[in-house]
């Protein structure tokens, strides 16, 4: 399975934000997108997931023999970094909702209690109102629901920042054992992470997508490659 | 202090006309011919600032006029036999006693205050002293034409309407002098714009005294306010040297401050209206549905926000049943007023549409959707695929309507028990018309607000409301219902007509919700 971008353009009134992306995700990857402030990682992450209608372009599915289909809801799954939760629901209720109006998409589907012990939220808290979750738990059951039905394509915007470094760390793990069989688009704006944890750093500067060749530079060249090409933004 | 007061004015200013710039970016087919440079744009910015320089003049002087007119000379013409230098004198040394802690601009948080001070770190005393003064200045050259033309229309001598503002400007500073005196005996900080249950006493007593006693002949002698008044010029005076040796204004001005931070940043005041709708969920934990999927979800919402839509629903039920058994008992003991109230009934069916317009819980229901359940789910991709929103909107709609049922049912229930009770008509289908239509308008407000709420979808993913249009679409409303208000119509002709609405309403809402929702119904970005 490959992710095809085509000619994707999206402005703000005069401000084009995304001027021409054109790229293809591979199957089984982590990719690392990063950008300055107000590069446009969250309006692509915004226009993939049909939050924002883009001006151009077009973006589709295509399987190992070649055919072509549209994007749809079902495709994305998309982790925003602060983390959204229905505050009215207990964590098991969220999760028995998803699960029943999902039931015909989610493959081998487990129980509630495994899918919380998978992702190691206590017992203790699982029938509690979501409004009194810690911001590392919200995040962790807003992942666990965008996971749950194994999405084609997982956006994840910023998702590790403001998190204690013992989730982030079990986050990683999940990222990990998870991208066999999708597509993993990561954003942030710490580098070490990108190259911890990806296997494509992908930059966007000038509303453009382009990957960053690692060959055979080590980690310390490699990052100062990256730095260089976002930094020549200024000069541009 | 020149610089300080030019600075003060250009900051004032400044932000005057980019708030005029901004509400102008906010009318829907506007923002589409504005640049996108607008707060760099030459001639929009000299247009508003010719609108900002006339608010402040006009300002001055239309708040003093309006004043006279209503407060002092209006009410004033009442007291017809007595003396009308006394009642002038008399109100206006009452009135301006209350102005004097209600109206002190040095106790108001205001804006420019928390720009200057808190933000751009101005010399706190400099800054409020100058433009306090200014304001004191302000203030009394805007009562100067007032005083001399209202004050000799009512036989106050010429020198003594001269004398007038600075009377009320030595009050002002007076009273000032006392409270910033008191803070520092007590550490106590006054906030004009929160005064405590004493204070707002004080304004209740003291009002009956500006008005209650000439209603009863009794008039303070001219002599009396006359003395007080001029009392008001040295003790004025004194005042100043206290307020310009205060050291502490920086300390009062942060605690006057210290709640304006949350209005001021648009993200933080969304934060608290967020905290607010999150107090709303009930914590009570044998809350439990045994529904699947969707109305699973809509079950466990309605349980859990039963305060705001079931128990105030039920209330306002209470209230009409007490209202309308009111009525009756008042048609019993005085069965001469039956024509009127018979006529009442059967033309102001029109009136009704505001009270049913006021008691709808649409926005209610639609707002504790956003913030507790769509801003959230919304995030999901799962939740946006179209058959899902349809069927949820359906869900909604039936529920909303079955909350605004319940008042609607008594309301027109109870109208056509009164229009049987006062001599009844003579069409019995008007009393099918009227609990039908009344009905209706409970449907058509459901269905306004829930349809406005999917089509137009105001809030962004911070919770803030965005739209221009779903607050022009609310204000027309809310003037239509108040235009119908003033109209008077017989049963059978308005209600009919409201039937239809609804019917054509309902039908053209729900094709525009099937084809338009599944695209609309997203977070603002």
């Amino acid at each position: 399975m490959k992710f095809v971008i085509e000619h994707l353009s999206k402005s703000f009134e005069k401000k084009q934000v995304l001027r021409d992306i054109n790229f293809t995700f591979e199957e089984g990857k982590i990719y690392g997108l990063l950008g300055r402030n107000g590069a446009g990682k969250t309006t692509l992450f915004n226009c993939l997931n049909r939050d924002l209608k883009v001006n151009n372009g077009n973006f589709y599915i295509e399987d190992e023999s070649g055919v072509r289909r549209e994007v749809v809801a079902n495709d994305i799954g998309y982790v925003l970094s602060t983390p959204t939760v229905p505050e009215f629901l207990t964590g098991r209720e969220f999760l028995k909702f998803f699960m029943d109006i999902n039931e015909k998409s989610i493959q081998n589907p487990k129980s509630i209690d495994a899918y919380f012990d998978s992702m190691s939220i206590d017992p203790e808290d699982r029938d509690k109102l979501l409004k009194d979750y810690s911001h590392g738990m919200k995040n962790k059951m807003q992942m666990l629901i965008n996971i749950i039905a194994q999405p084609n394509i997982l956006l994840l915007d910023e998702p590790l920042t403001s998190l204690d470094v013992v989730v982030a760390e079990e986050m990683k793990q999940l990222l990990r054992s998870l991208k066999r069989d999708r597509i993993t688009i990561f954003s942030t704006h710490i580098l070490d992470l990108a190259l911890d944890l990806c296997d494509e750093i992908v930059l966007l500067h000038h509303g453009e997508l382009e990957v960053v060749e690692k060959t055979d530079l080590d980690s310390k060249e490699f990052k100062d490659r990256i730095i260089a090409a976002l930094r020549e933004e200024e000069n541009a | 202090m020149h610089k300080t007061l030019r600075i003060s004015f250009s900051l004032k200013n400044t932000y005057r006309v980019n708030g005029i710039l901004f509400s102008l970016k906010q009318i829907p087919l506007l923002k589409r011919l504005l640049p996108a440079a607008l707060y760099k744009a030459k001639g929009l910015k000299i247009f508003a600032n010719i609108v900002s320089v006339l608010w402040e003049v006009v300002s001055a002087f239309l708040g003093k006029f309006l004043y006279f007119v209503t407060m002092v000379c209006g009410v004033g013409i009442l007291y017809k036999e007595l003396p009308e230098n006394a009642v002038f004198l008399h109100i206006l040394l009452i009135l301006t006693v209350i102005g004097s802690f209600m109206n002190t601009h040095l106790f108001n948080p205001t804006k420019d205050k928390y720009y200057a001070m808190i933000l751009m770190k101005m010399d706190a005393r400099e800054y409020t002293l100058v433009n306090y003064f200014y304001s004191i200045l302000k203030g009394a050259i805007g009562f100067l034409p007032f005083t001399i033309l209202f004050g000799m229309d009512r036989g106050v001598p010429l020198w003594f309407c001269l004398l007038l503002p600075l009377c009320i400007a030595g009050m002002k500073l007076t009273y000032a002098a006392i409270t910033l005196w008191d803070y520092e005996k007590r550490g106590f900080g006054y906030n004009e714009n929160k005064l405590s249950k004493h204070v707002w006493g004080c304004i209740a007593l003291l009002l009956g005294v500006a008005y209650v006693p000439p209603a009863f002949g009794f008039v303070l002698p001219a002599v009396v306010p006359m003395g007080i008044f001029l009392a008001c010029i040295p003790l004025g005076m004194a005042s100043i040297t206290r307020l310009t040796t205060f050291r502490d204004y920086y300390a009062i001005n942060k605690e006057l401050l210290a709640g304006l931070t949350n209005q001021m940043d648009s993200t933080a005041r969304a934060q608290l209206v967020k905290q607010v709708n999150e107090k709303k969920i009930s914590t009570d934990t044998s809350i439990t549905s045994s529904r699947k999927g969707f109305e699973y979800l809509n079950e466990l919402f309605v349980k859990r926000h039963k305060r705001i839509l079931w128990n105030s629903t039920k209330k306002i039920s209470y209230v009409c049943v007490f209202l309308i058994a009111a009525v009756l008992v008042g048609i019993y003991l005085l069965p001469e007023g039956k024509p009127a109230i018979n006529e009442i009934v059967m033309t102001w069916l029109p009136y009704f549409v505001f009270i049913m317009y006021a008691i709808n819980r649409g926005t209610n229901f639609t707002q504790a959707l956003f913030m507790n359940c769509d801003h959230s789910l919304l995030t999901y991709s799962f939740y946006k695929q179209p058959s899902f929103i349809l069927r949820l909107f359906q869900i909604r709609l039936r529920e909303i309507m079955k909350i605004n049922a319940v008042p609607a049912l008594v309301i027109g229930g109870g109208l056509a028990l009164i229009l049987f009770a006062t001599g009844g008509t003579e069409n019995p289908l008007n009393y099918v018309v009227l609990i039908v239509s009344i009905l209706c308008m409970s449907l058509f407000f459901s269905i306004h607000y829930l349809t406005i709420y999917y089509l137009l979808q105001p809030y962004n993913a911070g919770t803030e409301l965005k739209g221009g249009t779903y607050r022009i679409v609310l204000a027309a409303t809310y003037a239509a219902c108040f235009a119908l208000m003033q109209l008077r119509m017989p049963i059978m002709i308005f209600g009919i007509m409201t039937i239809v609405f609804c019917v054509v309403y309902s039908i053209v809402a729900s094709i525009l919700v099937y084809r338009l929702a599944p695209k609309t119904f997203r977070l603002r970005t």
